[in-house]
């Protein structure tokens, strides 16, 4: 306690406590900053890993979409999903659903109209007729 | 964006954690321990820093802090004996550390944190209420009563060591 009887009067305690403040062991502290900055490199490698990854794909993207393979790349995936949908679909379901002049090339017949059975009792006139002329060859 | 690494620097920081640890629990292993512990909680979290939230050190002392409280806070607190024999100006320094380092063991465990955040991890004011969730004030006004309490803790320890020789002769 000497040193407090010395130095009593006009005591600075925040200062001693500044200057006394404990200090850790040297070769503590290169260990463990050693392992801080170990695992710092590891984790640093990890994100560089995936930025590489990510502005890789970015270019590829941007030089597939200067010469339009994006859309190509699209439209070929879109035509293949058609060609999968016509395999999978039963036949029946499929319905054409554009118009086009095809449609209405091979449109359904009309219906023939059915000739009324003539009655009974008409005299039989048109039948002689039909059967003394020979037949129209055109 | 790149994130800011809290732990880019950290022999600093490792120093000031452990002035924290060690004005808390006391110079030694103990001290080591915590520290060490708050690091490796501290890479694990590495990446859920925010630097708006405060400074890296703060961060770092409020892993440590739960360390503390979570378990070494019990342990008892590393004192040496300090003898008043004759001295020479390595030794008077030696003794003015340990005297000073008894004297925080002294104090309550609330005054104890006051004093290893302002003068051990050398947080301001405005850092420790952060920290602990008061207000600027009456971190200073605690602070400012803890520093008379171990001033108190001193003066009784001098008037102790004026009375064993005394008392012996």
């Amino acid at each position: 306690m000497r040193y407090w009887r010395k130095r009593h009067e006009g005591l600075d305690l925040e200062a001693e406590l500044r200057a006394g403040r404990p200090e850790p062991a040297p070769d503590f502290v290169h260990r463990l900053e050693a392992r801080v900055r170990n695992d710092g490199r590891r984790s640093r490698a990890g994100s560089l890993r995936i930025a590489f990854v990510g502005a890789l794909t970015a270019v590829m993207l941007l030089a597939l979409a200067s010469v339009g393979g994006v859309g190509y790349a699209s439209s070929s995936a879109k035509d293949a999903a058609v060609s999968v949908k016509r395999v999978v679909t039963p036949k029946d379901v499929i319905k054409v659903l554009k118009r086009g002049p095809a449609i209405d090339q091979y449109k359904k017949p009309k219906a023939k109209k059915v000739k009324k059975a003539k009655k009974k009792g008409q005299g039989t006139r048109g039948r002689v007729r039909a059967r003394t002329r020979p037949p129209f060859t055109g | 964006m790149l994130r800011r690494d809290p732990l880019a620097d950290p022999a600093p920081l490792i120093k000031r954690v452990y002035a924290y640890a060690a004005y808390r629990l006391g110079d030694g292993p103990d001290a080591e321990d915590v520290t060490s512990e708050t690091f490796e909680r501290a890479l694990r979290y590495r990446n859920s820093f925010d630097p708006k939230k405060g400074e890296p050190v703060a961060w770092l002392l409020g892993i440590a802090k739960r360390c503390v409280d979570g378990g070494w806070s019990k342990t008892e607190y590393a004192t040496e004996d300090v003898d008043s024999a004759d001295t020479t100006d390595l030794e008077e320094e030696t003794i003015r550390r340990l005297t000073v380092s008894r004297a925080v063991s002294a104090l309550d465990e609330r005054d104890r944190e006051l004093i290893a955040l302002r003068y051990g991890a050398d947080l301001t004011a405005r850092q420790i209420a952060e920290l602990l969730g008061a207000r600027t004030n009456a971190i200073e006004v605690a602070l400012h009563r803890a520093l008379g309490r171990l001033r108190g803790i001193l003066g009784a320890d001098e008037a102790e060591a004026v009375r064993k020789p005394s008392a012996s002769e």
